[in-house]
């Protein structure tokens, strides 16, 4: 296990590596030059192409692109990913909080769907064919196939107006998690439960449970056998997800005001703050890569036929 | 045609399919089936109820609803196809090439992949229009960025079990050319992993795409597409609900006939997928793999 | 097995506990916007610096915490916290005589010293304030007595009253919260002399402001004023219904959250009043006549885009009737606006007629007009909050189609515009003049002002007759001399079609059918929130 350990953070280091390159490209790529923006945040009257120079050097821009890239990421290293071009305050000091935000937000709603589905999953399974089994999936197809606005919206619309039980939208108190996590939960569970509900299917034809049940075992040990099996399975799938959702909380924040990530990028590409911009793709992509290494470990953890699959 | 046999005899499978495939054909021949111009504005008509002449009534500037309808189906749902068929494409060849010459390419690729794989979606698609600006094709672009890589794993995935099959093993060992053997043995057989792959993918994407235009970074005005007309009609949410209705529906029910449809070619094309032995695990891992797909909107 | 999933679970729980402990439990400014004086307003855009020696914040919030020493009302300039004041014969010195019973909000004394610090602060960031151009003539600043102060100007400068009495900058915050002496780095606090005063400040969440109980106007009625932030639309709608907000006023750009519809209906509930101000400002579309590399700088295809816009119809469909349509820059109730100027009125015809004669012809079978092969294509940038914009947008691209013009649409933050208004990034945008209290001094100053409007001016064939009388208008001494001079000026744009009119703007409010004493200033950018009231 530890050298698995070793081997998978031996890895992850070279592609955080490439993924700050990359993300340092993007920002190069971008149609402003920062010196100018830097002059006009300065409010600077005329801008001439001789001060334009000037500023380059005093950035540092005049020197190899190579020696420039490891100067920031050194900067980013040390949280500086430089100011905003809006509202000229540190970006970390805006994205800092927002990110916070974010990952209150992906934690709630993961612990939810991981109930919902693992509750859902193992009680359609077995009662396969059942009213029940049949009536949650069923509506389970039907939401995920909804967009998450116009759920969002919807229950808005229901919980908060007519019923007047929840707060529309922002973040003030444990009732604003309410209505985002039901939606990120109801887009995600549909997926989620149906894979608990197929590995506990399987299981179920798995010859220990004919042994077992040929063996007069009582049913709610074979069932609890099945279940510890099947979860396994269903673990793998959830440590998966919560990068993947902390990516994808965009629409959600947006609708419901949320002071996160995903909001404060729309915001930002809406308002061309390209170092906002730059400095959440490489956070979240950051993240990610943790996120997903530290899932592969649990897994590996879990199940040690994996760890010589790398 | 077997699988299509197969898929017909399922009723809901059946429903969707046609569903789907009229989607897509009055789409293509979208002037012809528009009973109006989509972007012919009539003030004195702003948000009419419907009526014979304009069946889904007006929007805000009297446009006729249906008509945005039918040609929204173009970039909600054809261009969607495009760039899907375009990074299976992609992902196709790549997973091609690393899944049957393994060794020093499937290094190379793989590691290519996992960096492409380390930036979420959404992420992404964000980056991509923060540099290149707000559009629906910078959309596009970063989906077909996005995308390969995963599909190129699966793919790889499905090509190896194949290429270490015994009449493989046989063809090269009588010297039949590399070129030959994938185009003769393993494409047909890994095509239909390839379509399993990608039409799972294609409501979760249809969904995105919507959500962009939602959020304003999409397609711009006046250009109709469904996730717009919902913003659009989300204005009036409170003053004019039904405007909601059409594209609400029409984006539910397009997305469940393609997840029905999935689901059942799933299901056509490996009959054994719920029998065999000691598969529980590696199906769930690519299952797994899969949700990196199904970001939802 | 399950050992090791409870271990999972563990760690899942204890992070999101980890989390939630440190800053989770901001419950309590939550929910109902109570009706013991407490209002509660909606806003799309972030409070943001509340530093009023700089434009980033809400204006707004900052009318409500700093004050001027003079003010602006209906019936001119008038005392604030100066209580007289004197003009030398020259125009050249103007002494202020101070209130005495005014102190800041963090118990600072307000008096001669601490104005001299803030003009001071603002000169020594002059760049930053070009655009309004006193801070240009501003000489020095010297102490009298205690409460006695002087400004020097360089030469006479008619709108000096008028610019002193603006939101920003020159209005004072504490000299206790000034960094080395100065405030464009940044500041300690934001204290100032006004009836509300800043408690709590989160970013993208909300900003709390208190009544100042010792405002020396008299304490407000209004004891808590949350400035909370919502994206516009139906989620503000749903929050007004529930009583999460009960106040909304157009922003400090010009943008509604609600459409004229879903305001109706709210005041139809009876819940809610709708109060108009009268027209304020002029809407428009601003058009970038150095933007050499587009159609748009040739003043005909201007002229033309004038012409292709059906301003009744907007007025009556789009703003249903609320806003009435402008064929001028000014409207004649302006001062100094009441000028004679050629009507442009709606007429496709004369449009394509205008475009046809400058060379913009259309090829058989084509959509769009070209000239040497360039095609008659341009882009509008428009406010993404405002649904207004949109549909106008939306509306006028389809009329300019017909006349053989593609207009792309381009949906934008407004800090954006505001920024791509200021760099000349654009073929046209929708803006808006700033009042009666800035119209049109402050207008024609930023005509030739690089963070306002140099680009849309500065292509047009009289640029440097334009600019000329507009130094000479703001200083010169003869009432007269200065009507002619802006009738010039005024004919100039006008001919010249840089700035095309849609429609009078006002500014709306929506408020608790409770709420008394709305009322409005001469700036469409602040309200005066001391003056209201829950019955």
């Amino acid at each position: 296990m530890g050298l698995y350990i070793v081997r998978k953070v031996c890895l992850t280091v070279p592609l955080l590596m490439v993924i700050s390159f990359l993300t340092f490209i993007l920002n190069n790529l971008s149609p402003m030059d920062p010196a100018e923006v830097v002059l006009q945040a300065q409010g600077v009257p005329v801008i001439t192409d001789e001060l334009i120079a000037q500023t380059r050097a005093e950035l540092g821009m005049d020197q190899p692109f190579l020696i420039r890239y490891f100067q920031w990421l050194m900067a980013c290293l040390q949280l500086d990913f430089g100011d905003s071009y809006i509202t000229g305050e540190p970006v970390w000091s805006l994205l800092g909080p927002a990110f916070l935000n974010t990952l209150k937000l992906t934690l709630v709603s993961i612990i939810v769907i991981i109930g919902l589905s693992i509750a859902l999953g193992v009680i359609c399974a077995l009662k396969e064919g059942g009213l029940l089994d049949k009536s949650v999936r069923g509506v389970s197809f039907f939401l995920t196939a909804m967009p998450s606005y116009l759920l969002a919206g919807l229950m808005t619309w229901y919980f908060s107006v007519k019923l007047d039980l929840l707060p529309t939208s922002g973040m003030d108190s444990y009732r604003s998690y309410l209505l985002p996590v039901t939606v990120i939960a109801v887009s995600y569970v549909g997926i989620y439960f149906r894979i608990v509900r197929s590995s506990m299917l399987s299981n179920l034809n798995e010859d220990y449970v004919l042994y077992g049940r040929a063996c007069g075992l009582p049913e709610k040990t074979i069932t609890l056998h099945i279940l510890r099996n099947s979860l396994q399975v269903a673990i793998s799938v959830f440590g998966m997800a919560i990068p993947v959702l902390l990516g994808s909380t965009v629409v959600v924040e947006s609708v419901f005001a949320w002071p996160g990530l995903g909001t404060l990028s729309v915001k930002s590409i809406l308002s061309r703050d390209f170092p906002m911009i730059q400095a959440y793709v490489l956070i979240l992509a950051v993240a990610f890569v943790l996120f997903n290494t530290f899932s592969d470990m649990m897994n590996a953890a879990l199940n040690p036929k994996l760890r010589k699959d790398l | 045609m077997e699988l299509l046999k197969k898929i017909m005899m399922d009723k809901l499978a059946a429903i969707s399919l046609s569903i789907v495939a009229v989607t897509i054909v009055v789409g293509i021949f979208a002037p012809l089936f528009a009973p109006h111009d989509p972007y012919e504005v009539h003030m004195e008509l702003r948000y009419a109820s419907p009526s014979w002449e304009y069946l889904l009534g007006n929007d805000h500037l009297g446009r006729c609803v249906l008509s945005r309808l039918i040609y929204g189906i173009r970039p909600s749902v054809l261009w969607v196809l495009a760039a899907l068929a375009l990074s299976v494409g992609i992902g196709a060849i790549l997973g091609f090439i690393a899944g049957y010459f393994r060794g020093k390419t499937d290094a190379i690729l793989m590691r290519i992949c996992d960096v492409m794989l380390s930036f979420p979606g959404y992420v992404m698609t964000l980056a991509l229009i923060g540099v290149l600006g707000v559009g629906f094709e910078n959309i596009l672009l970063a989906f077909i960025l996005s995308k390969w890589a995963w599909f190129a794993r699966v793919i790889r995935t499905a090509v190896m079990q194949y290429a270490e099959s015994e009449y493989v093993k046989y063809a090269k060992a009588i010297g039949v050319s590399n070129m030959k053997i994938m185009v003769k043995h393993i494409v047909p057989v890994s095509f239909s992993d390839i379509v399993v792959v990608a039409s799972s993918s294609f409501g979760a994407m249809i969904l995105q795409i919507s959500g962009f235009s939602f959020l304003g970074l999409g397609i711009q005005a006046p250009h109709a597409e469904w996730g717009m007309m919902l913003n659009e009609a989300r204005e009036v949410m409170f003053s004019r609900p039904e405007l909601m209705l059409a594209p609400g529906l029409t984006i539910i029910i397009v997305v469940m006939a393609l997840n029905f449809v999935s689901d059942a070619l799933q299901v056509a094309l490996d009959p054994k997928l719920m029998s065999s032995q000691n598969k529980s695990y590696r199906n769930a891992t690519t299952s797994a793999g899969k949700l990196q797909g199904k970001e939802v909107a | 097995m399950t050992g090791r999933m409870v271990v999972w679970m563990i760690v899942l729980l204890g992070s999101v506990g980890l989390l939630a402990s440190c800053g989770g439990d901001q419950a309590g400014n939550t929910g109902a916007a109570d009706q013991d004086q407490e209002l509660v307003y909606a806003t799309a855009k972030d409070t943001n610096d509340m530093n009023p020696h700089f434009y980033a914040g809400s204006m707004p919030a900052q009318g409500m915490v700093y004050e001027s020493l003079v003010e602006n009302t209906e019936d001119g300039i008038k005392p604030l916290l100066a209580e007289s004041w004197e003009i030398s014969e020259d125009g050249k010195v103007y002494t202020f005589h101070l209130r005495q019973d005014v102190q800041f909000h963090d118990g600072e004394p307000f008096n001669a010293e601490a104005v001299k610090k803030n003009i001071e602060a603002v000169q020594s960031n002059a760049s930053t304030h070009s655009w309004i151009k006193l801070s240009t003539k501003i000489v020095s600043c010297n102490v009298i007595d205690a409460y006695t102060i002087e400004l020097v100007l360089s030469e006479p400068y008619y709108p000096t009253l008028l610019e002193l009495s603006m939101t920003r900058p020159y209005v004072f915050l504490s000299p206790k919260d000034f960094v080395n002496g100065e405030t464009k780095d940044g500041v300690n606090g934001y204290n100032g002399t006004g009836p509300f005063k800043l408690a709590e400040q989160k970013v993208d969440q909300y900003a709390i402001f208190e009544a100042n109980e010792t405002y020396w106007g008299g304490a407000p009625s209004l004891k808590k004023i949350t400035a909370k932030v919502l994206p516009a639309g139906e989620t503000t709608y749903l929050a007004l219904q529930k009583g999460e907000v009960n106040f909304l006023f157009t922003d400090d750009r010009g943008t509604d959250s609600l459409d004229v519809e879903a305001m109706n209906k709210l005041v139809e509930s009876g819940e809610f009043q709708l109060v108009r101000s009268k027209p304020m400002n002029t809407k428009m579309i601003v058009a970038n006549s150095s933007k050499l590399d587009s159609p748009v700088h040739e003043t005909a295809v201007r002229e033309a885009i004038w012409h292709a816009v059906d301003r009744e119809t907007i007025s009556q469909q789009i703003y249903n009737g609320t806003e009435t349509a402008a064929d001028t820059l000014f409207s004649s109730n302006v001062n100094y606006a009441n000028v004679d100027l050629m009507k442009r009125s709606y007429d496709l015809e004369t449009a394509k007629q205008i475009l046809d004669e400058a060379g913009w012809v259309l090829d058989n079978g084509d959509a769009i007009r070209t000239k040497n092969g360039n095609k008659l294509a341009m882009k509008l940038y428009y406010d993404t909050h405002s649904s207004s914009q949109k549909t106008q947008a939306e509306f006028l691209q389809h009329a300019w189609k017909s006349i053989g013009m593609e207009v792309t649409l381009i949906g934008e933050e407004s800090t954006s515009i505001a920024n791509r208004r200021s760099t000349g990034e654009y073929d046209l945008l929708f803006n808006q003049t700033w009042g009666l209290a800035y119209d049109p001094q402050s207008t024609v100053a930023a005509f030739s002002s690089t963070s306002s409007y140099y680009h849309t001016t500065s292509g047009i064939e009289k640029a440097d007759e334009l600019y000329k009388k507009i130094e000479q208008v703001m200083v010169s001494q003869d009432e007269e001399t200065r009507k002619s001079l802006y009738a010039d000026i005024i004919n100039i744009v006008h001919e010249e079609a840089v700035f095309i009119p849609i429609t009078n703007g006002s500014v709306t409010v929506i408020a608790s059918a409770d709420l008394q004493g709305i009322s409005f200033k001469q700036t469409q950018f602040e309200l005066p929130f001391e003056r209201m009231q829950f019955e």
